[in-house]
């Protein structure tokens, strides 16, 4: 008996803490407060974006104009356009989306559709994240050891493309398995259970439901190919180079490393100021135009499949 | 099971002491069955039962699944399927089969019903025929011959499966497996689809899984009961609802269980 009532009292004495403390919220409370912080930190990104992009477009708009977008640099690079770097950049991300697309996109039906749940299958998944979380300057390395060096491609825009393309394979992977993973099984089964065979199947109803989510992925290696420096930086990209690459076997320009160039190591650091910013701006404008057009493609192929 | 086998002269599809693994788990138990051409066949039981399971056998949609192992023979037109030389993409194309939910593919009416023969090769200038006679026979011609090109999935739930059984005739098969096709629909798009089915068994033979008894006793010719992956009873639809011979086909008929 006694140690039933000391049982009891030891309960009592735990809901009076707990009723002293009394930091139960209600349910209105905790959704404002909860509501509050979700708010503040989206406005923290959307400001951090608008405050870096306003910055750029204020100190750069002044340097653009159809000189500075079609002309060679002059003058040490204190003068004149960046149009070599524009086009190098062009050229990377051609290059290396035509042949990280088309090779990500087998590998990723590969794995979801014919590879079965093994063990590689498993190892494979691994080393692609692993790919992903390598460091650039790692590919870039591995670049000038494979391709410029061993392969002998020298310093030059395939030897980029290809040393990019590794780097943003693991990207278009993951973003094909996505998008091939939210093709409803029902698809599949339906047109299989017409005799049509896994490969028809794949190719006529689940790529075509996949395409917007490809495409999605495609343009954030886009972003990442055109923004790169170290990997170009070991394997093919010019300090200065006063013409246009004539052979995927020439050096060429990029606007990142140009960039990085007229800001660190340039002639005349304090008087190229608003070519920096210029270049910087026509960076983020291929950028964010090459994004709007992936947006309207996507929309393209939603709108054939959905009513 | 002897039950299974009936007096059928000349059956279409012959099942032998098929057994099916699921990794460990047996989910079919010797199960045996003929079932006779041009005739609605009508597969109850509850939920888990094995029915699902049995049907996906007889076009190999099973083979998709890991882990699954199948024993005995099935012979559809005397030729066992699970032999080594068949072909399940030709199977498939003999064996059609309509799912439980309506599935049409993202595109249009038309390119739905067409899917299967343009891919199998017919020449472009009879798809128009053929598409317009699959979706005759489906009794959904009359409500989408205006707008072949509108996208199938703006279609009602019941038009949408009365066009996935357009999109199987289309390839022409010679058997039909339903799925509990009319689960998802309301009764009316039911009623439609059952009229349907018994207007396609004079050109077809037609293996119907339900959960709806009174469907299997409105439109089926036989009946199989199965129960915990075994074939309890099989035989007339007739017989089954009126005079089963075993108790417990009589205690789900009569709703004791199930």
């Amino acid at each position: 008996m006694e140690l039933n009532a000391d049982v009891k009292e030891s309960d009592h004495k735990a809901t009076r803490v707990q009723g002293g403390l009394n930091f139960r919220l209600n349910a209105k409370t905790s959704e404002k407060i909860a509501f509050a912080f979700l708010g503040l930190s989206v406005l923290i990104v959307v400001g951090f974006v608008l405050v870096i992009l306003a910055y750029i477009v204020y100190n750069g708009y002044n340097a653009i104009n159809i000189g500075f977008l079609t002309e060679m640099p002059r003058l040490m690079m204190t003068q004149g356009g960046i149009y070599p770097a524009i086009v190098g950049t062009l050229y990377l991300i051609i290059g290396s989306m035509t042949v990280a697309l088309p090779v990500g996109v087998m590998v990723a039906i590969y794995l979801n559709e014919y590879a079965g749940e093994t063990r590689t299958t498993w190892l494979i998944e691994m080393a692609i994240n692993n790919l992903a979380g390598t460091p650039s300057v790692v590919f870039g390395l591995f670049g000038l050891a494979l391709f410029v060096k061993y392969f002998g491609f020298g310093p030059s825009l395939l030897s980029s493309s290809l040393t990019l393309s590794l780097l943003i394979l693991p990207v278009i992977i993951r973003a094909t398995e996505e998008a091939l993973l939210t093709v409803p099984k029902e698809y599949r089964e339906s047109s299989l259970a017409l005799g049509v065979s896994k490969w028809q199947t794949i190719r006529h109803v689940v790529l075509p439901a996949a395409i917007p989510g490809i495409v999605t992925g495609s343009v954030l290696s886009i972003g990442r190919v055109a923004g790169e420096t170290a990997p170009i930086l070991f394997t093919g990209v010019a300090y200065f180079l006063p013409r246009l690459p004539d052979s995927v076997y020439s050096q060429f320009m990029a606007l990142p490393y140009h960039l990085f160039v007229l800001a660190t190591a340039g002639t005349n650091i304090a008087k190229t100021r608003s070519i920096q910013y210029g270049t910087a701006l026509v960076l983020l404008i291929i950028v964010l135009g090459l994004n709007l057009v992936a947006v309207l493609i996507r929309r393209h192929y939603r709108k054939k499949l959905k009513v | 099971m002897t039950e299974g086998i009936q007096n059928v002269s000349k059956p279409q599809i012959k099942v032998e002491n098929l057994n099916l693994w699921y990794g460990e788990k047996q989910a079919l138990k010797n199960v045996s069955m003929h079932i006779p051409r041009n005739s609605i066949t009508a597969l109850i039981g509850p939920s888990g039962c094995g029915k699902s399971t049995f049907i996906r056998c007889l076009n190999r949609m099973n083979d998709l699944i890991n882990n699954c192992r199948i024993e005995g023979k099935v012979t559809i037109e005397s030729n066992n399927i699970y032999g080594p030389d068949v072909d399940v993409v030709d199977l498939r194309k003999s064996v059609g089969m309509v799912f439980q939910k309506p599935n049409p593919f993202p595109m249009s009416i038309y390119d739905n019903v067409a899917y299967g023969p343009r891919i199998h090769g017919a020449n472009r200038k009879d798809l128009d025929g053929i598409v317009e006679q699959a979706l005759h026979s489906a009794a959904i011609w009359d409500e989408v011959s205006d707008r072949l090109k509108s996208p199938a999935l703006s279609l009602s739930g019941g038009q949408q499966q009365r066009l996935c059984i357009a999109r199987t005739l289309a390839v022409k098969p010679k058997i039909i497996l339903f799925d509990e096709p009319t689960s998802a629909l309301d009764p009316i798009s039911t009623l439609r689809i059952e009229d349907l089915t018994m207007n396609l068994k004079k050109d077809y033979t037609i293996v119907i899984v339900t959960h709806n008894m009174q469907q299997a006793a409105r439109i089926s010719d036989y009946t199989g009961f199965f129960l915990m992956g075994e074939l309890i009873e099989f035989g007339q639809t007739k017989q089954i609802f009126q005079n089963p011979r075993e108790k417990s086909t009589e205690d789900y008929i009569t709703g004791r269980f199930g």
